[in-house]
């Protein structure tokens, strides 16, 4: 994801703010990181690029 | 080039895909800030890149987002609305709009792309009552249903949500006829 993203995306639980940890990132966006909610105390992965803003234990049959 | 093979539980590029494109093409601004709401294949957001001012895509499928991504479409993986703050000037979907029982359902990723619930309108309503939290002032949202998922009850939801609604296109198909609704904040209620 490209850094700004960031500013249109949320928590997905609370709608909070999420703070952004880079793991990795070429010129043009993040590889590897995280999404932080402070107010609910949950990452959020970015792997190969793409957030994964699903609460916890979700998104699985 | 040759594109990769679709994932066998993405939603490949069907007749209401090519029907929500031709009324996105038709609306599209070159200042708009575009979601493209369950992505699939990412068909549609990778063919408006270029004519709007920044594309983003989501899913819920993790197949989806990373074929949408190999497609060069900026996408997040999120169950509709729920990691997005926007707000966004047009917002895109094609939904699961299939009436579906709970004995025909497969669930897999496939299945999920159509299954609507058994009216059909399930996740619609969820999209119709969290689209005015991530809508721009003015913006717009165009929705593919179908006949058989009952476009009079899909315009009253949007009206409970406090959007107006006219169909654009509409489209036979064997068996039913698809429409794509054009969506706004009706005037009473814009911000």
């Amino acid at each position: 994801m490209r850094r700004d993203l960031q500013e249109i995306l949320c928590c997905p639980v609370c709608h909070g703010d999420l703070d952004l940890a880079v793991i990795t990132e070429d010129e043009v966006e993040v590889l590897e990181g995280t999404l932080h909610c402070r107010a609910c105390g949950i990452d959020y992965p970015i792997e190969d690029g793409i957030p994964n803003l699903l609460p916890p234990g979700e998104g699985a049959f | 080039m040759t594109a990769a093979p679709l994932h066998p539980e993405v939603y490949p590029v069907e007749e209401d895909t090519l029907l929500l494109l031709e009324a996105a093409f038709a609306e599209v601004r070159s200042d708009d800030r575009v979601l493209e709401v369950g992505t699939g294949s990412g068909h549609i957001a990778a063919s408006l890149g270029g004519r709007a001012a920044r594309v983003v895509a989501l899913d819920l499928n993790p197949h989806a987002v990373q074929a949408a991504r190999a497609r060069g479409v900026e996408v997040l993986r999120t169950d509709l609305f729920a990691g997005v703050r926007g707000p966004f000037d047009l917002v895109l979907f094609n939904p699961p709009y299939l009436p579906t029982m709970p004995d025909e359902r497969l669930d897999d990723w496939l299945e999920y792309a159509l299954d609507g619930g058994t009216d059909g309108r399930r996740t619609i309503a969820r999209f119709l009552n969290d689209l005015p939290r991530v809508l721009a002032s003015g913006g717009r949202a165009m929705l593919l249903v179908s006949s058989l998922t009952g476009p009079g009850e899909v315009a009253r939801l949007a009206e409970a949500a406090g959007l107006s609604g006219r169909a654009l296109l509409e489209r036979r198909i064997e068996g039913e006829s698809l429409f794509v609704i054009r969506l706004e904040r009706r005037a009473d209620r814009d911000d």
